[in-house]
């Protein structure tokens, strides 16, 4: 289907996830592959920016799923920031806002690591 | 006549030796009836019955002999050990016997059966010789040549009848002349047929060389004995004066052919080195490719493509790495180790930073490379990297190396890009051969999925007079994981389930399975969708990996009073038109597997909704408003309302099918990638139209 890509930045102990386009079955290992590299550098505060992610799928949503205990056992987490209105409306049906931090700007998810 | 000269001509081998040896009889009973031949008539038959059985003997040879076309050299020893016994039997009986005087009118039986035996032992040699020199000649023949020979053929006849000819009549010897020189030159003409010798190796060359000299010889010295006076040669005579001219010609031609043979045997010898080399590397080229058309283990022909590299490039040792998604893979090594190899490549391609597209050449000066780690240092004189390349695409390189003396030249250059390509191609088939087998596996696999799906779902509607039920079930190509279901509870109660497992293929068929387990069981014992829920999130725990998850909507229907009650774990919402109006039902939840403790429990809640007279519910999956058009849209939430609200107020089945006919519309340049799946119920309220009625 579409394009999807990930790169990641870092900002102070945080790092930053940007994702772009489709995450689905197809292009969710892309985004393991990033969150394997943070953990092999044991960095676990993470904030996934979505700014320009256009749609996710379960597969996609499993991604988080599969990690986030990993990162909170470490004293880290997976934010979310920047989603735009009908990707948050995919995680907000699922009920992920119980379960996760999600911000509008990137900036306050960073300062939540403090 | 045609007839017979066919008869004569055809039939195998077998055949052919028995008309000869028929021939032969017929022969000696001539001999033996008329020993001396003097009256002109019976001259003519003598030459007729002797150059007929020849004819016959030449036809049986060049039939025995057509198996021996592709081995010249045995052919040439044939002929050697031939002409060294001929020469043998002339020498030592010229050397014991003196010559008989007045040789025409000996006579007696012993005389008659030596001279045929000894004519014919020393003509069906030569004429064994002559169809040798058939094979010979057709040997490596490209185009249709063979005229020349044949012309050979009539003119040693044509020489033979004239100097019976001229026995008869001394003044006609010029024509014997004649036709003896024309022979000559026809047998110079086909001496020059010596191809086959350029396709020896060069082993067999310098074989041929001293056969040959020796050969020539031999005949020069059979075709010298002949042309004086000694026994054999007058018995000979005396037997027919055309097997003579005849046996005389072509020792000649044996003189002639051999020592043709030597020099240019002797001319070829520089070369044959070189032809040799081209040899191997086309029969290897030819093994290849008949290999990459037998083998699929692509391991396999790597192996045998670095075995020809060195044999063709005379490179000390060759290697080849396959490259897959930047990752470097050592499929086969020829002649180095395998660390070694691997070094090698990682310290050239680094070097090169993967920019290598054509066949490079390292030649100018000598190669070291020194490795970290490693205190040897590798010296190589020359090395040829050679990409794998297929649509412009590199995947792996051909490595050649030499470690003594010799740089690699052009050629070889030439030959390692050939087997490169080879690679290249074999590499290809072999990828394509995995994903095609790969492919069918996933097929397979998918069959079973839509297999248990299919077992799972609902085979037919629950029918009830209050509650009209229809569902729409569309599985995407690869088994997207939604299950809906009924169950009935006591008499006046339905259960119902809509879910969506994620991910997709068996493995989400196969947790659709137990959640219909785990419903079908839950269903009657607990009464609250939520606890049912928490309950089923509980169960769950066990069987799902921590990145799946399972969304649903359980609810109950209370089909006389029309209460609803329901619960909603991550799932879509729930949907109600009511008297024209669509609105959707949203009680919070999340997903089965988000969470498998408090936060699941603490976080689901009960929805009871009171239905109305013909009120219309809908329970989709996220495949109806995920479905896409061809820029890429969402079909949507909206979309859906919409249509239900146009359509109802009308028949249930009518609603289901405008849904599917606008979902199929929207997004028909599109494959379906999700599962669709939509419950809908109609109820209606009895009591109310009994009140009416009695109202």
């Amino acid at each position: 289907m579409a394009d999807f890509n990930v790169s990641s930045r870092v900002d102070g102990d945080v790092n930053l996830i940007d994702v772009k386009g489709y995450l689905d079955a197809h292009t969710a290992p892309e985004l393991e592959n990033e969150f394997n590299k943070l953990i092999e550098k044991k960095q676990f505060k993470v904030v996934v920016n979505f700014s320009e992610l256009n749609y996710i799928s379960s597969a996609g949503l499993g991604v988080f799923m599969a990690y986030v205990e990993t990162m909170r056992e470490q004293s880290g987490d997976i934010k979310f920031s920047n989603l735009k209105d009908d990707v948050y409306s995919i995680f907000d049906l699922l009920g992920f806002p119980v379960l996760y931090e999600f911000y509008k700007e990137e900036k306050d998810a960073i300062k939540k690591f403090g | 006549m045609r007839l017979l000269v066919n008869n004569l001509l055809e039939g195998n081998s077998r055949s052919k030796l028995e008309k000869f040896f028929f021939s032969i009889i017929l022969l000696v009973l001539f001999k033996i009836i008329f020993p001396l031949v003097d009256a002109t008539i019976l001259v003519i038959i003598n030459e007729i019955l002797i150059f007929g059985s020849l004819t016959l003997a030449f036809l049986y040879f060049v039939e025995i002999q057509s198996s021996k076309s592709d081995n010249p050299i045995s052919l040439t020893l044939n002929v050697g050990i031939l002409s060294a016994v001929l020469f043998f039997i002339t020498s030592l009986s010229s050397a014991i016997f003196d010559t008989i005087e007045n040789i025409e009118e000996v006579n007696g039986i012993f005389y008659t059966f030596s001279s045929v035996i000894i004519s014919q032992l020393f003509i069906l040699s030569a004429v064994y010789i002559l169809a040798s020199f058939q094979t010979y000649y057709l040997m490596r023949q490209k185009r249709a040549k063979e005229n020349y020979f044949n012309y050979l053929l009539i003119a040693l006849l044509l020489a033979s009848f004239s100097g019976t000819l001229s026995k008869l009549n001394p003044e006609l010897q010029f024509v014997e002349k004649t036709f003896f020189i024309v022979s000559i030159l026809l047998v110079v003409i086909n001496s020059f047929r010596v191809s086959w010798i350029a396709f020896l190796t060069k082993k067999q060359k310098v074989f041929v060389l001293f056969i040959s000299i020796i050969v020539s010889a031999l005949f020069g010295l059979n075709f010298a004995f002949f042309s004086e006076s000694n026994i054999i040669e007058q018995i000979v005579f005396n037997f027919s004066s055309g097997v003579r001219i005849s046996y005389t010609l072509i020792m000649l031609y044996g003189n002639i052919y051999f020592g043709i043979v030597f020099f240019t045997t002797l001319f070829h010898l520089p070369t044959a080195g070189a032809f040799d080399q081209k040899s191997e590397e086309i029969t290897s080229l030819i093994d290849l490719s008949k290999l990459m058309t037998q083998v699929l283990d692509f391991k396999e022909l790597a192996d045998s493509l670095t075995d020809a590299t060195n044999k063709v490039c005379n490179s000390d040792s060759a290697w080849l790495v396959t490259m897959e998604n930047e990752e470097r893979n050592l499929i086969s090594v020829n002649n180095i180790g395998y660390l070694e190899a691997q070094n090698i490549t990682d310290e050239l391609l680094s070097e090169f930073k993967m920019q290598l597209t054509e066949v490079l050449t390292l030649n100018k000066k000598l190669i070291k490379i020194k490795l970290k780690n490693d205190v040897r240092t590798y010296v190589f004189q020359a090395i040829i990297v050679a990409p794998l390349k297929v649509h412009e695409k590199t995947n792996g390189y051909l490595f050649a190396a030499k470690r003594q003396k010799y740089k690699f030249d052009q050629d070889e250059k030439k030959a390692v890009g050939a087997f490169a390509d080879y690679a290249a191609i074999a590499l290809e088939n072999a990828k394509l051969f995995k994903e095609s087998v790969e492919k069918e596996r996933m097929e397979n696999e998918l069959e079973v999925a839509r297999n248990i799906q299919s077992r799972i779902l609902p085979s037919e509607n629950p029918t009830n007079e209050q509650l009209e039920v229809d569902a729409l079930f569309v599985p995407a190509f690869e088994v997207g994981g939604d299950y809906y279901d009924y169950f009935q509870l006591g008499n006046n109660k339905l259960g119902f389930v809509i879910a969506d497992v994620s991910g997709k293929g068996v493995v989400a068929s196969y947790i659709m399975a137990e959640v219909k387990g785990i419903f079908e069981s839950l269903s009657r014992v607990i009464e609250s969708p939520k606890e049912l829920l928490i309950e089923t999130n509980d169960i769950l725990k066990k069987s799902l990996s921590k990145n799946s998850f399972v969304t649903a909507l359980y609810g109950i229907i209370d089909i006389e009073n029309g209460i609803l009650n329901f619960a909603r774990a991550g799932h879509m919402p729930l949907a109600i038109c009511s008297k024209g109006k669509i609105k959707e039902y949203l009680p919070k939840g999340i997903g089965l597997g988000l969470d498998f403790g408090t936060i699941f429990s603490s976080n689901i809640d009960n929805m009871e909704i009171k239905l109305n007279n013909n009120d219309i519910l809908m329970l989709y999956t996220d495949g109806v408003t995920e479905s896409r058009n061809s820029l890429n849209e969402e079909f949507g939430f909206e979309r859906l309302l919409n249509v239900v609200e146009a359509n109802c107020d009308t028949e249930l089945t009518n609603i289901t099918r405008s849904i599917f006919e606008e979902v199929s519309l929207f997004s028909r340049e599109q494959q379906q990638h999700d599962d669709i799946t939509l419950v809908l119920f109609k109820w209606k309220n009895f009591k109310k139209s009994l009140e009416k009625l009695n109202g």
